[in-house]
């Protein structure tokens, strides 16, 4: 290096910096940005018809947390999906990971068979479901009525509705648990369990007392990782109910969107979602804590 | 299972025991190995030897290829290793890291639902035994390596199994801490005698721990025995150069007649062979074999008959302190001479007699390797 005219930043630091501008620069447009757009509508009577966008502090929050629809629908909508969807795909995800830990014939065309949901998009998805459930051409219904059970409205009324999204949402991620578990099983050291083999354990005791604890932190980024992401599901109830029967399916991220888009009141829309914002990084936090203390443990 | 007091005679039969991984590689060949009810036997070959194979397929880990494997009565060729009841210490102690050093002793008793009354008092024998009451309540993770070996140790004992296994147990231990958990272990055995395996790469373990050494290479077993035999009396060239410290010598030479005597000579050594041994090679008259020499049993300087000694000059000079091992060169061979008394004045470069007892020599063929006279 020579001392005269030397730049700011040395040569290799000048191409990194060059090198992530693009991704910084993306970034700022698409993120930090329109949160800064949505942040300031949010305290602004922001609409089509008033070009005024008259600063109205914090009225909109105001309306939105005392919507009783907000309150008593779509929050606790929200949460009972997260916790369901959340739940069931571990479950399954953790019981498929386990038989494919094991050799078996035709253990590569399953694991690829299984993959199959991670690819498609979930828009897709819920296309192919909101087919299947229909009542009057689904073949749910004519599985059903072939066995001679009545078909039932599926997306007509509230709770089997709620059931398919839930549904369509844990065979969308099932897959993903599935692989991440898979890996960290295949990390776990193998002696404690030929241990545990010679000292006569039983399967269930081996899963209760070494394989979940051992997993233990595997799992809990994968709820952590999901749960905050279930928090913002969108597209697979917008396609299979819309927020039917009725707003009584509707998620947080839908109400958010049918305030700014539908009725294009920019502003409390805006407000609803830096409330879910701001729920979603208070409930992340707290899982996090929590998880990262269970599975210190 | 825990309360009978009597167990019946836990003697290990291995017959003709075969493992093969795929198609190409035979890791185990045709093992026989009785192992005596309380017998304490020291597995011991070079890595990828076959040692652990033997041990897992004893513990019913691994499954057998073709043979059959008893303990005591049983045939146990297709129980399941809980229906063996053996107990296992891995080289990397294999504890479970999320439970308490007492829940990691209490697990294999309560897999059989002992009262926990009883597992405390099984546990507290161990803790006693192996000085562990005041780590029961920590976690695997905030223990040294010898403590952890300790308590893996010690979740054998409470279940009080027919048979001991134990896979290269003290690898992952410093040199300090090995000699420690040796004598640890061996006093184990005097207090609770219990036929036992044990794998190891080290043949010092394998001899100052093993009732009876057995040495292994590529899959076969090259011999059994007691310490002493299979020090004194090595069946061919592999096990000879395996088991002491150093490693014994070996020199190429003729067999040749002088007079009455018979000598093995080589271009840089002449050495009378006594007449047990003579007989013995009478068949080799006028034949190469190779001459094995232990380093400890090679003296500096030539007192007794010149036909008892042959010139070395010396290249390495290692003070130990409580005796020197030198390097020297005889011919073009390389010969190592180990309790050299540390007093003596001898320096790299210097010319000197090695004297041996002629009933010291081991006499190997060449081809086969094994042993003419052992
Ligand atoms: N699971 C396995 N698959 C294939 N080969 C194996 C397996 N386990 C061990 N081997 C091979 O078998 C031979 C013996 O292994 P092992 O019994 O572990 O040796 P040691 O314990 O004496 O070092 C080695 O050559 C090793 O590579
Ligand atoms: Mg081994």
């Amino acid at each position: 290096m020579t001392g005269a005219g030397r730049p700011l930043f040395g040569e290799q630091t000048r191409f990194m910096l060059l090198l992530i501008t693009p991704a910084a620069l993306l970034l700022t447009l698409f993120q930090v940005v329109p949160i800064a757009i949505g942040a300031n509508a949010s305290f602004r009577d922001w609409a089509l018809y008033n070009p005024k966008k008259t600063w109205v502090g914090l009225h909109h929050y105001e309306a939105v947390l005392s919507d009783p629809e907000f309150l008593w629908v779509v929050l606790p909508n929200t949460f009972i999906f997260m916790i369901l969807s959340v739940a069931g795909a571990l479950v399954l995800g953790l019981a498929l990971a386990l038989l494919l830990n094991r050799p078996f014939a035709g253990q590569k065309i399953v694991q690829t068979v299984l993959l199959v949901p991670l690819m498609v998009a979930p828009v897709i998805a819920a296309i192919m479901m909101r087919w299947m459930f229909n009542d009057q051409f689904g073949i749910v219904n004519a599985v059903l009525e072939g066995l001679g059970l009545d078909g039932q409205p599926w997306l007509v009324e509230r709770w089997t509705a709620f059931g398919v999204i839930v549904m369509t949402d844990i065979w969308l991620w099932t897959p993903w648990y599935t692989l991440l578990l898979l890996a960290g099983l295949q990390s776990l050291p193998r002696e404690p369990f030929e241990a545990a083999a010679i000292d006569g354990t039983s399967t269930w005791r081996v899963f209760t007392h070494l394989t979940l604890p051992m997993l233990r932190s595997v799992i809990v980024v994968c709820v952590v990782i999901r749960a905050i992401d279930a928090f913002r599901t969108f597209d697979i109830v917008w396609t299979l109910t819309g927020g039917g029967p009725g707003r009584s399916t509707e998620l947080f991220s839908l109400y958010a969107y049918v305030l700014a888009f539908l009725t294009l009141d920019f502003g409390r829309g805006s407000a609803a979602a830096i409330i879910g914002g701001l729920i979603i990084l208070v409930v992340g936090a707290v899982l996090y804590r929590v998880v990262d203390r269970i599975a210190r443990v | 299972m825990m309360t009978s007091t009597t167990k019946f005679m836990a003697s290990i039969v291995l017959s003709k025991l075969n493992k093969h991984y795929g198609s190409l590689h035979h890791a185990v060949k045709d093992v026989d190995l009785t192992i005596a009810d309380k017998e304490f036997v020291a597995l011991v070959g070079p890595s990828g030897c076959g040692k652990s194979t033997t041990l897992r397929m004893i513990a019913g880990l691994e499954d057998i290829s073709s043979g059959e494997i008893r303990i005591g009565d049983r045939v146990v060729n297709n129980l399941p290793p809980r229906d063996r009841d053996v107990a296992m210490v891995f080289q990397n102690y294999a504890l479970y890291q999320h439970m308490s050093v007492y829940d990691n002793l209490a697990f294999g008793l309560r897999n059989k639902k002992v009262p926990e009354s009883e597992i405390k008092a099984a546990i507290d024998r161990a803790a006693e035994m192996l000085g562990l009451h005041e780590l029961l309540k920590r976690r695997p993770r905030q223990l040294s390596g010898g403590q952890q070996q300790r308590v893996a140790l010690g979740r054998c004992i409470v279940r009080n199994p027919l048979v001991f296994l134990f896979d290269e147990p003290l690898s992952n231990l410093d040199a300090k801490l090995r000699a420690q958990m040796r004598i640890e272990i061996k006093r184990l055995h005097s207090q609770m005698p219990t036929t036992s395996v044990f794998v190891t790469h080290d043949q010092v373990e394998a001899m100052t721990l093993g009732d009876r050494v057995v040495i292994m290479r590529d899959g076969e077993v090259q011999q059994a025995g007691t310490p002493l035999s299979v020090y004194g009396h090595p069946v061919n060239r592999f096990v000879a150069g395996f088991i002491g410290a150093p490693a014994m010598n070996f020199l190429d030479v003729t067999i040749r007649k002088e007079g009455d005597t018979r000598v093995a000579q080589s271009a840089a050594v002449k050495l009378a062979i006594n007449e047990a041994s003579a007989r013995a090679l009478e068949a080799w008259q006028g034949r190469p074999v190779i001459m094995g020499l232990r380093p400890e049993h090679l003296a500096l300087g030539s007192d007794g008959p010149v036909s008892r000694s042959f010139p070395a000059k010396v290249e390495v000079v290692e003070q130990l302190g409580s005796e020197i091992l030198l390097e020297t060169r005889v011919g073009d061979a390389r010969v190592t001479v180990a309790r050299v008394p540390p007093e003596t004045q001898v320096a790299a470069g210097d010319q000197v007699r090695l004297s041996v007892q002629p009933g010291r020599l081991h006499f190997f063929d060449p081809k086969t390797e094994t042993a003419i006279v052992a």
